[in-house]
């Protein structure tokens, strides 16, 4: 017994020793408060100012040396960059930080789908970036320009990129299945009308290749098709009216002759069985936004090599894009406004679009040699500069409302999904996903 | 200790007097006055006597609070306003975009709930899944902690390989069993139709995707509890066993009519944690979508009660009505708990 | 096999370890295709079947995990974090598990209720309330802000109380008491050494717990300021595309200083210490 006693009391010294030692060390963050040596704060190098950049998945400025470049031109700014991987997580976050004014990032990105709640519900605690030296309203298209402005004419975001839509489609599958594979020919095929997409669909059906589909998902489908259109959810006045709206219904209708015409493989996108039927060639055509072109490449690998083509879509529609925003609660605002003015104007956005295929919301590039000249090696050289501006110019300017996000979803992942995956019938998806969608945006 | 016992005597005895009058002779011992009571011979022992008593009941008294203080000074600090925010907001209409503008909206949070079709389906999922994944977790940890307090070569490696679940992170847990369970090109289809069966579409169909999940759910926590139940085998004593054996009680006698009624503080223990754990499941069903949010499937086959409030807090961000929610879930508990109080009771009078 | 010692005493036979090696393998596999996965690249990984044995970028994989999410420092905060709320929790756990399993006092069962109350409040639902608090002592960013909120655990409290009702004989306290030990005696000699077995699996499990926790330090912390290794992972795979292999090999990272420090001192915590079970 005594010796029990005794090997206890080393352990509880060796415990409560464990606890000091926590303490120590929890003194030493204590300390740290008091001299701010952390995130967006002076001092780290002596006179030097650190800007915070908060984004979600990749911008690639820092992967295009941008930060580095902008550094060099301004030798007392250190620019550090934070990356949540998906706005799922990012936006919460950030709705929590800019409600206490905590936390924050000194230029925050904000998502295409976000940025009308972001700037009916948080405008007063952004900076207005129209006032930004350096920033030039005409630089942008009018559409990227005014979807972040809000009633009062007060800029929170500036543009970064846009996600003018083409259609991704393997050569090989579709002179298996008959037709042409000439991105020309192809786009001829469809031009004008998704109904002649479908069409399409229906030959390639007819003589598919064993165990691949035309396209890989009725969302896709879904999404291709709204986003070709002006009005979606809302109407021009701001009432939600996604119940009786025709370019809802003709997505919708898209999407469920796709799905009950055996049209598609049945996936659901970004998911990894996705990604395993990209690998492994089970459908012929996606529609894809340049953002996507890198997804394609790296997804399908060596056997995708020149076996992908670009043609252009039935309709130009836009898919996806941000904005920058600088926070009211930053440390570093003006120098801040700088940075997002420096990386939103349209030299940087080309070089953007070089490197990391983003296409430029900034129209004053289209024309630089980076852009209108590029082509992309892995899709046969296709000439994606030209095919994604064409596409960009005839993009029509969008109706967006603040909840777009949640109605898209549960349309597409409520509604498509249950008669694309489980076989239900269109109305029986069409009730699901209203009644999802009523539930969700009931206060 | 032996040694000690004569010392222990006095103060054995110390608890017996009324507390009243010890505690007024003890201040009266401190007053310098008047001190009658006392004869000559006993002033000096007995008030040492006294303090030490004192000393003794006041520790007796205090010593408990001392001893919970940390836990509820912290839980003031840093749980209380949560819990009341919460409280306040669910009778609120207030929206993530800004959690401090709440607009009055009195019990409403709470009755639609009644009439909210997800709200049952979640609740329904959540009980089902429960049930499927607690009971075989339970169940397999006890016997696994069983095996595991035989005298074992490599019993740490066996100790640490099955609590490795544990220590694997959800998201990375998460996607592997997609993998196994995808539809075209997962394992469990592909060993399925090894032998002739054509696997279905686990995270589409309705049980197979809640069988999906609860396997996580039973892969991640078994080797957790089988650690807590073998920490409380360690402490039986060894000559309950031994008289067991003595009396020619199998292994299986053993285990069951000595081993599994010593552990029934820790058993209850781990039910009702269980019990929570499924009840605010979470992680498991939301990262099953992949990445298609907090729907829990199309048809919401497998969304679970709080992967509910978190789609409505954080995805359609009412944050009223995620309270609302997460006191309904709050309260279901609590009924739980009584309940299972009750039959815990009733075992225990049984005895 | 013969059966003449009891207890734990008695050697496992072949079907134990069948048994014992069948779980083994069933829990270590996840974890061994995360390696797998992490010494891949993201092309392999898409295709089919996926692969299921090593391939040659784990190093590579690793270092880049290693640079792009500031491991070296996330390892360093993760460490301070949960070493330091899995102290905490023991001995706070121990003491409160203590005076409810074994003490008397005014209220106890209201109390007792009130602890295992407050296991029942669904986290996802505290986190906009406890981060205004957070906001409002100027703690984002800082290491407290993950450490103070989980210092104390309510599962930690009921799990030794339960313990302690089983382990710890009344009678043991009653000796010490006439031994004229006091509280404080008491717990150091007495309830310490009882509840040594569980305090090892609760120090163990709240390590692991506060080493994984992931959705409060994310909103508490960003990577830039003091990040934990489950906020510094989640900006990992900022290649174009969310490089899956690299993530992996993040995700390696973050559990396998977990997993060394179980084999380390895995006979210290969980076996050795669980000799000194009273006898009461």
């Amino acid at each position: 017994m005594r010796t029990t006693i005794r090997g206890t009391r080393h352990r509880a010294v060796a415990l409560l020793a464990a606890a000091a030692l926590g303490a120590v060390l929890l003194g030493g963050c204590a300390e740290d408060s008091e001299h701010p040596g952390a995130a967006g704060s002076p001092g780290a190098d002596a006179g030097k100012t650190t800007l915070t950049v908060g984004v979600f998945g990749v911008f690639g400025y820092k992967q295009a040396g941008l930060y580095d470049a902008y550094m060099k031109l301004h030798p007392d700014i250190r620019i550090k960059e934070t990356s949540i991987e998906r706005n799922e997580n990012y936006y919460p976050q950030l709705l929590t930080h800019l409600s206490t004014g905590s936390g924050l990032a000194d230029i925050q990105a904000v998502e295409v789908n976000n940025i009308a709640e972001v700037t009916a519900t948080q405008a007063g605690k952004l900076v207005d970036l129209s006032k930004a030296p350096g920033v030039r309203k005409d630089d942008f298209i009018p559409w990227k320009w005014a979807q972040a402005t809000d009633k009062n004419g007060k800029t929170v975001g500036l543009g970064t990129d846009i996600g003018p839509m083409a259609v991704c489609y393997r050569k090989d599958l579709f002179a298996k299945a008959g037709l042409p594979t000439d991105r020309d020919a192809v786009a001829a095929l469809w031009a004008g009308d998704w109904g002649k997409y479908l069409d399409v669909g229906e030959h390639y059906r007819a003589k598919a290749p064993a165990g691949t589909a035309f396209v890989d998902s009725a969302s896709g489908v879904y999404n291709a098709v709204i986003s070709s259109s002006a009005e979606r959810y809302y109407d021009r006045g701001g009432k939600l009216v996604y119940k009786d709206s025709p370019s809802v219904r003709q997505a919708w209708d898209a999407a469920m002759r796709a799905a009950t015409g055996k049209l598609t493989a049945r996936l659901q996108q970004f998911q990894k069985s996705w990604d395993q039927a990209f690998a492994n060639g089970r459908f012929a055509t996606v529609s894809c936004p340049p953002w996507m072109l890198g997804y394609i490449k790296e997804k399908s690998g060596d056997q995708g090599r020149d076996v992908w083509d670009v043609a252009a879509a039935p309709k130009p529609g836009n898919w996806g894009g941000s904005f920058l925003a600088v926070p009211e609660a930053g440390r570093h605002k003006s120098e801040a406004a700088k940075l997002a003015a420096w990386l939103t104007a349209p030299e940087q956005q080309a070089k953007l679009f070089t490197k990391q295929a983003s296409f430029p919301s900034a129209r004053a590039a289209y024309g630089l040699p980076a852009v209108a000249g590029a082509k992309h090696p892995y899709f046969g050289d296709a000439p994606i500069g030209k095919i994604f501006a064409a596409a960009a110019e005839g993009i029509p300017n969008q109706v967006l409302g603040p909840k777009d996000l949640t109605v898209n979803q549960n349309i597409t992942d409520v509604g498509v999904l249950q008669v694309d995956q489980q076989g239900k019938t269109p109305e029986q998806g069409w009730r699901a996903a209203v009644e999802s969608i009523d539930n969700a945006l009931d206060q | 200790m032996a040694g000690r016992t004569p010392r222990s005597a006095p103060s054995a005895a110390t608890p017996a007097p009324d507390p009243a009058a010890t505690g007024s002779s003890g201040r009266a011992g401190a007053d310098p006055g008047p001190g009658p009571a006392g004869g000559t011979g006993r002033t000096a022992a007995d008030r040492a006597r006294e303090r030490r008593s004192r000393r003794y009941r006041r520790d007796l008294r205090w010593s408990p609070y001392a001893f919970i203080a940390p836990f509820f000074l912290f839980f003031a600090a840093f749980g209380l306003f949560p819990l009341l925010y919460t409280g306040w907001a669910a009778l609120h209409r207030v929206e993530l975009t800004a959690p401090t503008d709440m607009e009055w909206a009195g019990l409403r949070n709470f009755t639609r709930l009644l009439g909210d079709d997800f709200f049952w389906n979640a609740l329904g999922n959540t009980f089902v899944i429960g049930v499927i994944s607690t009971v075989p977790q339970l169940l397999m940890a006890l016997g696994i902690a069983h095996l595991l307090n035989y005298r074992l070569r490599g019993s740490t490696f066996f100790r640490v390989a099955l609590l490795t679940p544990y220590a694997t992170s959800v998201a990375a847990a998460t996607l592997v069993f997609v993998l196994l369970f995808g539809r075209d090109y997962g394992l469990v289809n592909w060993l399925l139709s090894t032998v002739g069966i054509d696997g279905p579409d686990w995270e589409n169909g309705s049980w197979s995707a809640k069988l999906a999940v609860s396997t996580i759910v039973i892969w991640r926590w078994t080797g957790y509890n089988a650690l807590i139940y073998l920490a409380a085998m360690q402490a039986i004593p060894h000559d309950l066993y031994e008289s067991a054996a003595l009396d020619g009680a199998s292994r299986w006698q053993q285990f069951r009519y000595v081993t599994v009624p010593s552990l029934r503080p820790t058993i209850l223990f781990t039910c009702v944690v269980s019990t929570i754990g499924a009840m605010q499941l979470f992680g498991e069903p939301l990262l099953f979508s992949g990445s298609a949010g907090a729907t829990g499937g199309a048809d919401h086959q497998y969304q679970t009660l709080g992967l509910y409030l978190y789609e409505q807090g954080w995805v359609n961000l009412h944050l009223g009505r995620a309270s609302a929610i997460a006191w309904t879930m709050f309260l279901i508990l609590l009924v739980i708990a009584a309940v299972n109080a009750l039959i815990a009771r009733r075992l225990r009078s049984d005895d | 096999m013969t059966a003449r010692r009891a207890g734990r005493q008695l050697h496992g036979g072949k079907v134990t370890y069948a048994v014992l090696i069948l779980f083994t393998a069933g829990s270590l596999f996840p974890l061994l295709w995360t390696a797998v996965a992490a010494s891949r690249n993201n092309t392999r990984l898409a295709q089919t079947p996926p692969p299921f044995w090593f391939g040659g970028n784990l190093l590579k994989n690793l270092g880049t995990a290693w640079t792009d999410a500031n491991m070296g420092t996330a390892l360093l905060n993760t460490t301070v974090v949960a070493t330091t709320v899995a102290a905490g929790t023991v001995i706070f756990s121990t003491v409160a598990g203590f005076a409810f399993a074994k003490l008397r006092f005014r209220a106890k069962r209201l109390l007792l209720l009130l602890v295992i109350g407050t296991m029942m409040v669904p986290p996802q639902l505290g986190v906009v309330p406890l981060f205004m608090t957070i906001a409002e002592l100027e703690w984002t960013d800082h290491l407290q802000a993950v450490i103070l909120p989980t210092l104390v655990s309510a599962f930690g409290v009921f799990f030794m109380r339960q313990y302690l009702l089983q382990a710890l004989p009344t009678e043991l306290i009653e000796a010490a008491r006439t031994d004229g030990a006091n509280s404080w005696r008491v717990v150091w000699h007495i309830v310490f050494p009882a509840a040594r077995p569980a305090m090892a699996v609760l120090g163990l499990l709240t390590f692991v717990q506060a080493w994984n926790d992931f959705f409060w330090p994310i909103i508490a912390l960003t990577q830039n300021g003091s990040p934990t290794v489950q906020v510094a992972l989640t900006g990992l795979g900022r290649g174009f595309i969310p490089d899956q292999s690299v993530i992996m090999a993040g995700a390696l990272l973050g559990t396998l200083p977990l997993l060394v420090a179980f084999v380390l001192f895995g006979k210290q915590i969980v076996g050795g210490i669980m000799q000194g079970a009273v006898k009461g």
